[in-house]
């Protein structure tokens, strides 16, 4: 059973190695940072308090935020889904993603106190 | 079938009753006397002799002669108003004759016209009588008729009223004593106490004093009810100190005018010192006087009933007083009435112009009270043996202190009785109050008569050992006794009692309960802050969550993200400065400024970075469609294919959306 979800794994990350552009294995890791900053900010809540809780929300929800604009970004960009995004450039894209952000950015700040 | 007739005739007299109204207000001798004295002071010129002779005569003094030269030497022929003044103080002085030349009597006569106003042909009449000179009475009642449809004010009527009395009784003087129904219904009644001009207390005194003086002339009674009479009396009596001679003097006239007319006289009926009768002080007496306080020899007062506040049995009924020295008395004691507030109704009669001659007094009868039976006994609770009765007579002290602990209750019982009677008595207060001579403590409990009004006292210690604080201790044992109908109120030391407590945990002295003394200062604690953790552990947890950016950078170089194709433009440059500013601007929002001020400067900032990023942005589309153009076609590339072509997937999109919208519509 292992086995078989090993095998899994690795045929998965060898796909993924070979078949993915640049392009989008760039933004896979921003993605990765920005999970990883989202678990170690719940892992302080977890173990320490929650004590200033306006902050921690404020930063999860940056995590979070940044994490959705990012994967939208991504599956916009990417050039197999170029069907479904006939409208939207990859440039359009990112300008919206840009926009998106300053107003998650925006909210945060007003929210971290 | 009669009860209903009955209780229904009893209860309208009992409404009839309540509706006659009494005076509340009235002048006291003391009052009288006050009076006198303001109209007693030097006058300085001829008014204030006026007032001043004129006033004391309506009050029954006789003013000296000397007057009468002060008038003389001080009259101006030549004023109406100066002669108005000395005829009528001489008249008031006995012996005193003004000196009349033909010009004064010219000068009056002609004053009497329409065109003078009331207070001259008031004034000229009054000298005219008073001076012993003929009037032409028709031509007096023309003038004052036109003087009344002319000035319908309060004052020019009364002196209307006034002069009309004055005139001789053939004259016509039927519409003059109309108005004074018109003026009383001009009075203003205040909560159906008082009724009074809103011009004041000397115009509604002087309107008493006309009223009744033409009424008096013409030999018709006023219209004036008895209960606006009453109304009236209150009125004018309710001030006890006058503010000018003139006041005093109207005043000093409607006393006069309302206790010697010929059709209403206020009866002012008051008790002599308290209502109280006791027998020591067995007679009520009650002073029956007008509103001068003179008292009305030739009435007779009788008792219509008498009952007591609770029961309204009568115990007397149709009792005369008899006259003493100017004060009705009645000995009510020989009724043998218990003690108690009796409701006593009155009736003064013999005079049909008696106003308010019937009189609701409240009368209070006392007695003295007497002890009996005084029995103190110590009673076992186990009632294992009989209770040890000790008996003492009122004032003497037991002689022996009584013992009490746990295992006994102390007992108390007597008797209330009158002195006199032997009756029954339940007074107020029947209070046993033990003192603790040590410590300086008192308990006080009530002591509560049973059904047969036997008062009877229990004290358990084991009950009762909160409010003794269980100090054990020697208690003195008074009894106190008051009521209001009591004459001898009772304070008695009756025994000494010894009280022993179980636990006794209380302190050894008492403390006086402190209520007013400053109490303990409460300090303000404010909110302590939450706890914060370490700084190692926050400084370390900063270092873990930025840790990722590392990897992120990391993971960039690895990947091979690079920057090879930066455009050198401006709008790149633009771009890029103006997203850093922007990211700038939150970290100094997060610091310094408010909402207001970033959006403000959001604004500005990011409007420079769209436009710079726009044109980024384009140029490289531009470039990823030239190269994949390029890819496509052989040749040179050309900016206007590329144009070209949106052009035509803009008129493409364009068409079908259009298309499509018309669909809609047809369907």
């Amino acid at each position: 059973m292992s086995n078989s979800v090993f095998s899994v794994i690795s045929r998965f990350v060898e796909e993924y190695r070979s078949s993915t552009p640049n392009k989008l294995k760039v933004i896979d890791a921003y993605l990765l940072y920005i999970l990883l900053t989202g678990v170690f900010q719940f892992l302080y809540c977890v173990l320490v308090g929650t004590f200033p809780f306006n902050s921690f929300l404020s930063g999860f929800i940056a995590c979070v935020g940044s994490f959705i604009l990012a994967v939208c970004l991504r599956i916009q960009i990417n050039p197999q889904n170029k069907r479904d995004f006939l409208t939207v450039s990859p440039e359009r894209a990112f300008a919206d993603f840009l926009f998106a952000h300053t107003v998650l950015h925006l909210v945060v700040v007003n929210f971290v106190g | 079938m009669s009860s209903p007739g009955s209780s229904c005739l009893l209860v309208l007299s009992m409404v009839l009753e309540t509706q006659a109204l009494t005076p509340t207000h009235h002048l006291t001798t003391t009052d009288v006397a006050r009076l006198q004295a303001v109209l007693s002071q030097p006058f300085t010129d001829l008014k204030s002799a006026y007032y001043s002779v004129v006033g004391l005569s309506k009050l029954g003094i006789l003013v000296a002669d000397e007057t009468c030269q002060f008038i003389k030497s001080n009259l101006d022929p030549s004023s109406v108003e100066s002669l108005f003044y000395a005829a009528e103080a001489s008249q008031a002085l006995s012996g005193c004759e003004i000196p009349v030349s033909n010009d004064t009597r010219d000068l009056l006569l002609a004053t009497v016209s329409e065109d003078s106003t009331a207070s001259q042909i008031h004034q000229s009449v009054s000298a005219l009588s008073s001076l012993g000179l003929p009037l032409a009475s028709q031509e007096v009642v023309s003038a004052l008729k036109a003087r009344i449809s002319k000035e319908d004010n309060v004052l020019t009527i009364i002196l209307a009223l006034q002069t009309a009395s004055r005139l001789s009784q053939q004259a016509e003087l039927g519409d003059i004593l109309e108005e004074i129904e018109d003026l009383a219904a001009r009075l203003d009644d205040l909560s159906g106490v008082y009724l009074q001009f809103e011009e004041g207390l000397e115009t509604t005194a002087l309107f008493v004093s006309a009223a009744y003086a033409l009424s008096d002339h013409v030999d018709m009674e006023p219209p004036l009810k008895e209960d606006q009479v009453i109304q009236l009396v209150n009125s004018i009596f309710s001030k006890k100190s006058w503010d000018s001679l003139s006041e005093a003097f109207s005043v000093a006239s409607a006393a006069e005018s309302l206790s010697n007319n010929r059709f209403h006289v206020p009866v002012i009926v008051s008790a002599q010192g308290p209502a109280a009768i006791s027998h020591s002080q067995p007679f009520l007496r009650l002073q029956v006087t007008d509103v001068l306080c003179q008292p009305l020899s030739s009435a007779s007062v009788l008792v219509e009933s008498a009952s007591t506040s609770s029961s309204k049995s009568a115990i007397l009924s149709q009792a005369p007083f008899t006259l003493r020295d100017e004060v009705f008395e009645l000995n009510f004691m020989a009724s043998q009435p218990a003690s108690g507030y009796y409701q006593f109704s009155v009736a003064i009669a013999g005079d049909s112009r008696f106003v308010a001659n019937h009189v609701e007094l409240k009368v209070k009868v006392s007695t003295r009270v007497a002890i009996n039976n005084m029995d103190l006994s110590v009673v076992d609770k186990d009632q294992s043996t009989g209770p040890k009765t000790t008996r003492v007579e009122y004032p003497t002290k037991a002689k022996a202190p009584f013992m009490a602990d746990s295992h006994q209750n102390f007992a108390m019982a007597f008797q209330l009785v009158d002195e006199t009677t032997g009756v029954e008595l339940t007074p107020h207060q029947t209070f046993v109050r033990l003192h603790n001579q040590k410590t300086g403590q008192e308990v006080v409990f009530v002591a509560e008569p049973d059904s047969k009004n036997l008062y009877k006292f229990e004290l358990d210690t084991t009950e009762r050992k909160t409010e003794f604080d269980s100090i054990s201790g020697t208690y003195a044992l008074y009894l106190m006794m008051g009521d209001a109908t009591l004459e001898n109120p009772i304070l008695w030391n009756v025994a000494d009692v010894v009280l022993k407590f179980l636990d006794e945990e209380a302190p050894s002295t008492i403390q006086a309960k402190t209520l007013y003394t400053p109490k303990p200062e409460i300090q303000h604690l404010f909110r302590e802050p939450e706890k914060k953790p370490p700084t190692v552990v926050s400084n370390a947890f900063t270092a873990l969550v930025l840790s990722p950016f590392l990897l992120l950078l990391i993971l960039w170089v690895k990947l091979g993200a690079n920057i090879s194709n930066f455009t050198l433009s401006p709008s790149t440059f633009l771009f890029h400065i103006g997203h850093a500013a922007m990211l700038g601007l939150m970290y100094v929002y997060w610091t310094h400024l408010n909402m207001f001020q970033t959006m403000k400067y959001l604004a500005i900032i990011g409007s420079l970075t769209f436009l710079a990023g726009n044109r980024m942005l384009a140029q490289k589309a531009v470039k990823r469609y030239t190269f994949v153009a390029s890819k496509q076609t052989s040749g040179a590339f050309s900016f206007r294919i590329i144009i070209h072509r949106w052009r035509r997937k803009f008129k493409y999109y364009s068409i079908l959306f259009y298309e499509n919208w018309i669909k809609n519509f047809s369907h």
